[in-house]
């Protein structure tokens, strides 16, 4: 199916990456009439933001913003959705840029695959569910999550042991140990980047516990614990399942931070946090939640009214530099700082729990592949920020969302709109330009006849 | 006749794959045997009363948030139940077996 | 493609009703406030229902693919789901209906969660009983659904965009660029906005106007754009794809002839208001060196009628307002922002002349770009305070309100990384000063604006956090005293101490208002948020878009925002004008009034209640070989408002999707006494 689709059909752009911002971005540009091929590296569309639980300011459940443009993306007559695949080069030709994608092996026939998850129900180990920031489980043979698109297995061959009990079980006999990796070329005029973000690492920090104390998570584990379709369906500590009674989120863990090399501003974790705080207080009315910040960043629209209702609700805010974290003998975190507004006084206060606001870091160097340099931040450098904030240095190619530094989700939105009208506006002008050219070459013929 | 034939090829190709994955498929064998070990012992020792975590990592001397992982898996896939709290703790307990 | 199969449908009509319901968990948003597997069991007893389910989120794919499979195998042919306001999300479900072969007409959509799990407070009953109300009133009106076909319209591949700062020239230049015609009309006589008010801005140090003035060459050079200037929108009617435009402009009252003879004649002065009154220009001006366009203007408001002698000769410049009409397919509102004006005694402002604002302080250093010693009212300045906040953040009952009775309990966004930026350059230009900077939060966020925070660090910038209630005080120093004010604050950097700080000059980070556009947001029914910022219909998932179709909004007429910001939220609306009017044709919902030919007996008070143009009208028609008046409606002038099926005496009206007949069930089953059916524990 996909071979005859590449033979077949020009593309117009490719967009790389299935996260909010690439989403929207290819939205926008099949919604002008473009044909838009989106390559994923993982096995669903949704990035980051699919594994959220409710999103600020509105409070509005993730799935219900992210999953109707999954599923717009799925069925949009001009999007062409690659999912588990990796863009592995780029060729600059004069028809525009030809990509060659990996096609990972899902080790099933992905065409015959109907989701109905009867391969992972039999199959007999438990691994860690990395949706779940690994508190959860999953099996070697698996749909990404329950709204994944699209609601296709894939199978993780590291922790196989080819039992072969999910190929008895496949009710359309879809499974396939021998499939091989493909690579398949796509021709487009033009590219755009939505690779997205990573966050810190929960073992970044030395001084917070070095990701070994069970009852310090980070701000992503906390989104999965407060989801719907979280790993325990409550919120319980992962050290030992307590219910906590004392929450502490640690603002800048991971940002602003000179010992990690991270000097700026992630720009979400001061709102991602106070929206916890909101909604933890929703499940659990009587636990305490403590935020350490040095500046609190309630800068888009409605934020700072948000910021003040957590306030009005109860939650503390303490400003000073959290220095240390570490762990009574009954596994609760204890928290070091220097409160600034009391005298610079250095306190111990015991929590049950403690959330590291962990920042958004870069997730991919464009270098090797694309020949687009990062900035000093190491996101993708953006030459003209003021007058083209989707442009990069080289022509024909754009970035939106994260991938261009931290952004919120309606940030990254409305940035995906602009990478789409950058691109649209570029296929535009080098038609015109073309026809120019063409009617140019056609008055000197007719020149040349007289 | 047909089928035999079938089921050999099968057999034979399962077992090439198996070759060939050689050191993921050891290894996820072994932890595998382990798991399933564990898996036992955490239902017997609720089979008869609900334990809460700390309870269930006491009996079988083991670190806590493993023991709390194990049960994550158990429930999800049906194998373990909540039931109720003590205190600040949830309660786990078989599932009802599927009639 | 489509198959207009309606009158054929029309005469099926005995087909059996089978219908789905679906009463969403909306991710705990419901299902945490209301038991919606009892729903889900009530919802299965009613007649005509053939399923009824529930699921995490009705809008994911797979809740959606849940009611395209139940559409194909089990011939439901009316579904109706319960979730969240159809604003976000009936669409979707539209969508979903007709790709599964159905009419996406025969749907129908219930605000479960704003109307009622997010208003219902723990009331777990209550919230659950009313839950079967709504639903049961759902199914009532699902049950009386009927295909209907939206109206197609030819769109007009013409945008007007209103405002010429920079979010407006960026919005104009990319519908362009994608082969849209578009009209830019500004208020005052100049391009550039806000943005041409700046000297250099962060986060690269670019100079505001040379950026400006690329963007402004190359609005000013398409082939696909108009600019208007001193024109302004007087009327607006139609709809999306179709808007009449009227508009008003006013003479720019000068030919090329003497454009630059004009500039050197004697003539009375205003306040310059480009340099916030820090000087004088005359009646005739041009806002700076190279603006566009490059012929000066007579400013109306200020020029008395008397001659002004130029070349030698006395001129009376005359005004010629013009009135035009414009024909649009979209409207792209770019009306931009103004500063904050703190009110006469805030901080000192206007009554100690060392208290100006930020804006204020930026024009006064672009006055003068190569001085190395700062001078303020005759003064040489030495001591500068910053003071955060000014206008922004404020808290209703405790900051006092301004004219209007409004606080501005918002952030403004650009202030914090603005106020850095310039006690950065003070530093490098003026290195003697010394630079207090009075903050709550610093909110350096942005791509490149903590390394302003770090650098005013580095270069001494002396920075006292005060709490958001106990504001810094600026009075008038003692007679004598070596300087002219002191600010006083509480510093929670230094043990919550009172500390004072004499100084030469206070800037104040003044926040943004949104540009007074009353009359223009009554034109357009579009509406304001809290913040009193035009308002978007989603920040997620419609965060350009008001919910007016077809008017679309771009900058920080919508809020706060950065330069950078500005200029991706215009892209962003360009995008959508770009989609809307690309195709040549625009689709409405058929929610229309329907005139029954056979009910009406031309009576006309219809005609006299209807408050738009062409909407409805009289025709005589033949019926049974006899000419009669009956009631006609133009279904692209109808805004479906249904004043006319209230004046109707003969129940011969009825809006298309709404019909009273569906009202009816409705009410039938909204005032249903549901309590027997909770059988929910409390």
């Amino acid at each position: 199916m996909m071979e005859k689709l590449l033979n077949t059909l020009k593309i117009d752009a490719l967009v790389v990456g299935g996260g909010i911002a690439g989403m929207q971005s290819a939205l926008d540009l099949a919604d002008q009439g473009y044909q838009v091929a989106m390559v994923e590296k993982e096995a669903s569309i949704g990035g980051k933001m699919i594994a959220l639980s409710k999103v600020f300011p509105t409070l509005d459940c993730c799935s219900c913003i992210t999953t109707p443009k999954m599923s717009a993306v799925a069925h949009h007559e001009n999007i062409h959705l690659f999912t588990y695949c990796e863009v592995q080069s780029v060729e600059e030709n004069t028809n525009g840029f030809k990509t060659t994608v990996l096609q990972k092996p899902r080790y099933l026939d992905a065409d015959a695959c109907t989701g109905c998850r009867m391969c992972e129900y039999v199959c007999p180990i438990d691994l860690r569910n990395p949706f779940d920031l690994n508190m959860g489980a999953t099996r070697a043979v698996r749909v990404p999550f329950s709204t994944a698109v699209p609601q296709i297995a894939v199978l993780d061959m590291e922790n196989c042991i080819l039992c072969g009990k999910c190929e008895k079980a496949c009710p359309v006999g879809c499974i396939d140990f021998s499939q091989q990796p493909k690579l398949f070329t796509l021709q487009t005029d033009t590219i755009i980047l939505a690779t997205g973000f990573e966050t810190t690492k929960r073992d970044a920090k030395k001084e917070y516990g070095a990701g070994e104390l069970h009852n310090v998570i980070d701000g992503l584990m906390m989104e999965r614990l407060l989801a719907p379709t979280g790993p325990y369906g409550r919120i319980i500590r992962p050290g030992d399942g307590k219910e906590p009674d004392s929450i502490a989120y640690v603002q800048c863990a991971g940002s602003r931070d000179k010992t990690l090399g991270v000097e700026y501003c992630s720009r979400v974790c001061c709102m991602y946090a106070i929206k916890q705080a909101m909604l933890i207080s929703g499940s659990l009315p009587l636990a305490d939640i403590t935020i350490y910040y040095m500046d609190i960043r309630a800068f888009g629209k409605g934020y700072e009214q948000f910021f003040q209702n957590a306030r009005a609700m109860g939650v503390e805010f303490v400003r000073g530099k959290v220095a240390k974290i570490t762990q009574d003998d009954h596994q609760n975190p204890v928290v070091r700082f220097e409160s600034t507004d009391n005298g610079s006084k250095v306190s111990e206060r015991t929590h049950d729990l403690v959330v590291l606001s962990t920042g958004m870091l870069p997730s991919y160097d464009t270098k090797p592949v694309y020949r687009i340099p990062a900035g000093d931040d190491g996101f993708v450098y953006v030459p003209e920020p003021n007058s083209a904030p989707c442009v990069t240095d080289r022509e024909g190619i754009f970035v939106t969302g994260a991938a261009a530094g931290p952004m919120d989700i309606v940030d990254s939105i409305v940035m995906a709109g602009a990478a789409a009208m950058e691109s649209a506006a570029y296929m535009s002008e080098k038609q015109d330009q073309a026809e120019i050219h063409e009617q140019a070459e056609e008055s000197e013929m007719e020149v040349a006849h007289v | 006749m047909n089928k035999k034939v079938e089921a050999r090829a099968r057999a034979e190709k399962m077992k090439q794959l198996r070759k060939e994955h050689k050191v993921t498929v050891k290894r996820t064998q072994g932890l595998l045997k382990e798991q399933k070990r564990i898996h036992r012992d955490i239902c017997l020792t609720i089979r008869d009363t609900p334990k809460t975590i700390p309870e269930i990592a006491e009996v079988m001397e083991m670190p806590s948030h493993e023991v709390l992982w194990h049960i994550t898996a158990l429930k999800k896939y049906d194998v373990v139940a909540e039931e109720g709290m003590c205190g600040e703790y949830v309660l786990y307990t078989r599932a009802e077996e599927e009639a | 493609m489509s198959e207009s199969t309606n009158p054929k449908k029309k005469e099926e009509k005995d087909e059996e009703v089978r219908i789905g319901v679906y009463t969403c968990y909306c991710g705990g948003n419901i299902s945490d406030a209301v038991d919606c597997e009892h729903v889900k069991k009530v919802m299965t007893d009613l007649p005509n229902v053939v399923v009824s389910r529930t699921d995490m989120s009705m809008c994911s794919d797979a809740g959606q693919a849940l009611i395209e499979k139940d559409i194909k195998e089990k011939g439901i042919n009316r579904v109706i789901v319960g979730a969240c306001a159809p604003s976000l999300h009936e669409q979707t479900f539209r969508g979903t209906v007709a790709r599964a072969g159905l009419n996406p007409y025969l749907y129908h959509h219930v605000g479960l969660r704003e109307q009622d799990s997010w208003v219902s407070h723990g009331d777990y009953r209550g919230a659950t009983c009313k839950a079967l109300n709504l639903m049961t009133a759902g199914v009532a009106k699902t049950r009386l659904l009927a295909p209907l076909e939206p109206i197609r319209l030819e769109a007009e591949k013409h945008a007007l965009v209103i405002g010429g700062g920079v979010a407006g020239l960026r919005t104009a230049l990319d519908t362009a660029r994608r082969g849209i015609q578009v009209t830019l009309i500004e208020k005052s006589p100049f391009l550039g906005g806000r943005m041409a008010q700046l000297g250099k801005v962060f986060p690269t140090d670019e100079d505001a106007c040379a950026t400006l003035d690329k963007l402004i060459q190359k609005v000013a050079s398409h082939p696909k754009v108009t600019i208007f200037t001193q024109a302004e929108v007087t009327g607006v009617s139609g709809y999306v794809g179709d808007y009449q435009i009227k508009i008003l402009q006013q003479s720019r009252g000068i030919n090329n002839d003497i454009a630059e003879a004009v500039l050197d004649a004697d003539m009375p002065k205003v306040p310059d208001a480009f340099n916030y009154g820090l000087t004088e220009r005359k009646v005739i001006y041009k806002a700076y060196p190279g603006c566009y366009p490059p012929t000066p203007a007579v400013d109306w408001a200020h020029y008395n009628g008397e001659p002004i002698i130029v070349n030698g000769q006395p001129t009376i410049f005359y005004n010629k307002p013009k009135n035009f009409d414009l024909k649009v397919g979209a409207i792209v509102v770019a009306t931009g922002f103004k500063p904050y004006e703190p009110r006469a005694g805030e901080y000192g402002y206007k009554e100690l002349p060392e208290v100006v604002t930020l804006p204020q302080l930026i024009r006064y250093l672009e006055l003068d770009k190569t001085t190395r010693t700062l001078t303020w009212a005759g003064r040489a300045v030495n001591d500068i305070a910053l003071i955060h906040c000014v206008g922004s953040r404020d808290t209703e009952g405790v900051h006092e309100p301004q004219a209007d009775g409004q606080v501005n309990n918002y952030c403004s966004r650009v202030c914090c990384t603005a106020t850095l930026h310039m006690a950065n350059e003070l530093r490098e230009r003026f290195p003697d000063t010394n630079i207090y900077d009075f903050y709550e939060d610093i909110r350096t966020y942005g791509r490149g604006h903590e390394t302003y925070y770090q650098k005013a660090l580095e270069g001494m910038v002396r920075f006292l956090r005060y709490r958001g209630i106990e504001r810094p005080e600026v009075v008038a120093a003692p007679e004598g005293d070596t300087h002219p004010v002191l600010v006083r604050a509480k510093d929670s950097l230094s043990q919550g101490e009172e500390m004072e700080v004499a100084a030469d000059l206070v800037v104040l980070a003044v926040g943004m208002m949104p540009t007074q556009v009353d009359e223009l947001v009554q034109m357009l029914k579009i509406s304001r948020g809290v913040d009193r910022f035009l308002a978007e219909v989603h920040p997620k998932l419609r965060p350009v878009e008001t919910a007016v179709n077809g008017v679309i909004l771009a900058g920080t007429a919508q809020g706060p925002m950065t330069i950078q910001e500005s200029v991706a939220a215009a892209s962003a609306a360009a995008v959508k004008v770009a989609v809307l009017l690309g195709q040549g044709e625009v689709q409405l919902d058929p929610f229309v009034a329907y005139v029954d030919p056979e009910k009406c007996d031309g009576n006309g008070a219809c005609i006299e209640v209807c408050k738009y143009e062409d909407a409805i009208k009289m025709e005589t028609v033949t019926i049974n070989g006899k000419d009669v008046k009956r009631a006609v409606v133009t279904p692209a002038n109808c805004a479906g408002c249904g004043g006319c099926v209230s004046a109707c005496p003969n129940r011969a009206i009825d809006i298309q999707g709404w019909t009273l007949d569906q009202y009816d069930a409705m009410v039938d089953a909204i005032a249903l006494d549901l309590w027997d059916l909770m059988e929910v524990p409390a």
